[in-house]
């Protein structure tokens, strides 16, 4: 299997500055996006993708191409990341968790692109993070269900068992935008 | 349409109304810099292969954990099985041994006679 990472993460080990800027282009983005999900702070989203990369160079010499694909072990640092500072949060007392909207009782009516976006952005924010972590692999990352399972350590059945959880999880809080997304009453 | 196809169907369509993250140019300046701080402390000679060979090791354990995180379990495990080993009574010596068709059985037809001279 072909790891397109591989030759650059072996040169950025070296000391190949163009190889670790390259890294940097094709990763960033991605990481941002799903940190900035699983942590809904940009500041503290962009600690985590630096943290990663950082691990990143410590780890790039040694990297041995023909084991684990170089972007799977990259994703699976950066969900560890993500655990280790939501656990380190204090956790969130039940009045502010109780703020949450219940999507059933919001109209959907009356709201612009904007106010869409950040209905569906506190909906997926309220998923338990397991399950929001799943589809985010998937839907933003593109990775198939086998590399996603991969990423989490868990088992294809396991990983297929979080989406259901959370996409159905997501519909019933999203209900009011059935109007903006084309899935009709 | 049941559920069950609806949900995955209803998901992409809402995600897809996410923006995906941008990172500024500043931020990916940042990242380029602590690549380049990292290269020029970068452990070289005897030191770069103890450090690479114990970061190996606490990457294989737990990727992304800093070395605090296994090196604490391992103790942990350490002092429990320790903990245990002390706390547990010891097996005693003259326990009769179990059976085992591989040993030679231990008992005497002798013993069964001197039984009957009893009698």
């Amino acid at each position: 299997m072909h790891d397109p990472d591989a030759e650059d993460v072996a040169k950025a080990g070296r000391g190949d500055r163009d190889a670790a800027a390259r890294l940097i282009a094709r990763h960033s983005a991605k990481l941002l996006t799903v940190a900035q999900r699983m942590l809904t702070s940009r500041a503290e989203a962009e600690d985590a993708v630096q943290d990663v990369f950082l691990r990143l160079w410590t780890h790039a010499g040694r990297w041995r191409p023909g084991g684990a694909k170089f972007e799977t072990w990259l994703y699976r640092v950066m969900l560890n990341q993500c655990y280790d500072r939501l656990r380190r949060r204090p956790t969130r007392p039940l009045e502010e968790a109780a703020e949450i909207a219940d999507g059933a009782a919001l109209p959907g009516a009356g709201l612009d692109e904007g106010q869409v976006g950040r209905e569906i952005a506190r909906a997926l924010e309220t998923l338990p993070e397991r399950q929001k972590a799943a589809i985010l692999l998937c839907h933003f990352n593109e990775c198939g269900n086998i590399e996603a399972a991969e990423i989490m350590g868990l088992s294809v059945e396991a990983l297929e068992s979080l989406l259901a959880r959370g996409r159905r999880a997501l519909r019933a809080r999203l209900q009011h935008l059935k109007g903006f997304t084309g899935d009709g009453p | 349409m049941t559920d069950e196809n609806s949900d995955p169907t209803f998901a992409n369509r809402v995600l897809i109304r996410l923006p995906a993250e941008v990172p500024s140019p500043s931020f990916q300046a940042a990242l380029l810099e602590a690549y380049d701080v990292w290269n020029a402390r970068r452990p070289e000679g005897r030191w770069a292969a103890l450090h690479a060979g114990l970061g190996h090791f606490s990457n294989a354990i737990w990727p992304g954990a800093p070395l605090w995180a296994p090196a604490s379990a391992f103790a942990l495990a350490l002092v429990l099985g320790t903990g245990l080993g002390i706390a547990l009574p010891p097996i005693a010596n003259d326990e009769q041994p179990g059976f085992s068709l591989e040993q030679p059985a231990t008992f005497s037809l002798n013993a069964v006679d001197a039984t009957q001279e009893d009698m």
